[in-house]
């Protein structure tokens, strides 16, 4: 479904991310981990589109997506919950649930402004569909209320609400644990297990390593920008390289 | 209940007072709709879509030059005034499409930048009148009517801001105004949910225009005359004061923030045109005076005019916790 090959970005002449290539495969949860500096976020944002990539190959779905436009990546089928909370200010939980739908939609400003037909079929599927996915993620009580003054376990849980009214084809998580408390993480987690029980593909980044273990099928390990391991948890906590990655750090 | 009383009751004044004002109440009457107007606009483009212009005083003059040399040059002056907005909308479509890739207070210069080549191009070109203008503009018609005495243009001025106030409300209220007030927190996750963030910020840049190239078109019929002096920079800070004192992103705001901005201006001017007043009077008190509210209003009332009265209306009421708009 998603193939990055040999894909490399550098800030001011150092290398984030070193020709990185990696899979993921239909209905796989792959999880990305690596200490700090690593080069995770880099490559979140190589695939998504909000950095562009200054050599390799990024494929999506089997089409070239390396230099498309992040909002054209998401119409193929990406859909991303951020890291650091970014739900729409001055917006209610369920108008921001409801943007997640912009792509599946087509009423435009003249049929908005002249409250034509189309405008009014689109608001109904719309305002439906967030509904449903408020439920799903267990907001639907907090639906009318603003949204930045949820609490950020909440909001993260209002970013997959988003993200699910996409209908994606893949999921991206950036750092989804990240903030969160015992319960809320514990949350979180029986979540993306329904979802990946639905058949949902997911590309899961992360700093918690019992987090992604947990999870993932698969485990890609970034370090220094490069990837060092790639295999199923098992095989890559008892890989000596990642041991040495982690551990250096520690020391 | 409340809402459509008070609704009502606004319609009702504001059909009723050009019928009871005198001409020189007229004029400021009708001033004030077409600020209010031009206001709309800018609280939807900085307050919805967070982005700020410096410049919306060049498509008020855009609107009224289009307008005065269709009417000039025998167009129906009903085409003018139609056309006023769509070529106010098309300038701004091409002036923002390297302007808009700006940011903050980089866009914000720019757009006051563009005012100032516009301003003086104006003033050099032939066919605009240079800064003589253009004069003897005929009176607004539609058909056999013809548009005598200020009352009707006070009419006019007010059907156009309920246009221009529908529109907004409608576009805030769907799909694309959702995606507008989305990018406005982040263009990041905007993107993410599918948007075209560059193309939206353009068409409502070209939205905001439009509606300032509307109010340019009702001025230009209701003067009779357009010059470059009548669109001077000042004008166009003058709406972000009227936005933000009436409290960005909200309709009613930029109406109530034109309306205190404007009654104030004009009994500044009748205090300084009185008898024994200095003749620095009149400029040193405007712009003492703007400074003046806009500081006072970002220190003690941050939201604007018109949402710290209604919050403090509803928090008597009863605590409600969310208000829709």
């Amino acid at each position: 479904m998603l193939e990055v090959t040999g894909v490399s970005r550098s800030f001011g002449g150092v290398y984030a991310v070193r020709d990185v290539s990696l899979s993921v495969a239909d209905g796989e949860v792959c999880g990305v981990i690596g200490p700090n500096g690593a080069g995770k976020s880099t490559l979140f944002n190589l695939i998504t589109g909000h950095l562009a990539a200054e050599h390799g190959r990024i494929s999506f779905l089997g089409h070239r997506v390396e230099r498309l436009a992040a909002h054209r990546r998401a119409r193929l089928g990406m859909s991303i919950v951020f890291q650091a909370a970014r739900v729409f200010r001055g917006m209610t939980v369920r108008e921001n649930v409801m943007v997640g739908l912009h792509g599946r939609t087509r009423a435009g400003f003249v049929s908005a402004a002249l409250r034509l037909p189309r405008h009014r079929r689109d608001e109904l599927e719309i305002a439906a569909e967030a509904s449903r996915a408020l439920e799903r993620v267990g907001l639907a009580e907090w639906a009318d209320r603003p949204a930045d003054l949820l609490p950020i376990g909440q909001q993260r849980a209002l970013q997959l609400a988003r993200a699910l009214c996409a209908r994606p084809r893949l999921l991206l998580l950036d750092e989804p644990a990240s903030g969160l408390r015992g319960n809320e993480r514990e949350r979180l987690a029986e979540l993306i297990e329904e979802l990946r029980a639905g058949g949902l593909t997911i590309l899961l980044i992360e700093h918690d390593v019992a987090f992604v273990t947990r999870l993932a099928d698969r485990v890609v390990v970034l370090d220094l920008g490069q990837v060092i391991a790639d295999g199923t948890p098992a095989e890559v906590r008892a890989d000596p390289l990642v041991l040495a990655a982690y551990l250096g750090q520690a020391s | 209940m409340i809402r459509l009383v008070a609704g009502l009751l606004i319609a009702a004044v504001t059909l009723a007072l050009p019928a009871v004002l005198d001409d020189s109440a007229l004029a400021v009457y009708i001033l004030l709709g077409l600020a209010a107007m031009v206001t709309v606009g800018v609280s939807l483009l900085m307050g919805y879509a967070g982005q700020v212009s410096l410049g919306q005083g060049a498509f008020y003059a855009i609107g009224a030059y289009t307008a005065a040399l269709l009417a000039l040059n025998g167009v129906p002056p009903l085409a003018g005034l139609v056309a006023a907005p769509v070529v106010a909308a098309l300038s701004a479509l091409v002036i923002g499409t390297p302007l808009l890739r700006l940011r903050g207070h980089h866009l914000a210069f720019a757009t006051l930048a563009m005012q100032l080549i516009l301003l003086s191009l104006a003033g050099q070109l032939e066919f605009t009148g240079g800064d003589i203008g253009l004069q003897a503009i005929p009176q607004f018609s539609i058909g056999s009517f013809e548009a005598a005495g200020a009352a009707t243009y006070a009419y006019l001025t007010w059907a156009g801001l309920a246009l221009v106030m529908l529109v907004t409300r409608n576009v805030i209220t769907s799909r694309p105004g959702r995606a507008l007030r989305a990018l406005a927190t982040s263009e990041t996750a905007a993107a993410s949910s599918g948007i075209p963030v560059g193309r939206y910020k353009l068409v409502v840049f070209a939205l905001s225009a439009a509606f300032a190239g509307l109010a340019g078109g009702i001025y230009c019929f209701y003067t009779g005359y357009v010059a470059p002096g009548s669109f001077p920079v000042l004008i166009s800070i003058q709406y972000i004061v009227m936005a933000v004192v009436g409290g960005l992103g909200t309709i009613w705001g930029a109406v109530v923030g034109a309306s205190a901005i404007t009654l104030l201006l004009q009994a500044l001017n009748t205090l300084s045109a009185l008898p024994g007043m200095p003749t620095y009077a009149p400029s040193v008190l405007s712009y003492a005076v703007y400074a003046l509210v806009l500081i006072v209003v970002v220190l003690f009332l941050p939201q604007g005019l018109l949402p710290a009265v209604t919050d403090r209306l509803s928090r008597k009421r009863r605590s409600t916790p969310v208000e829709t708009r």
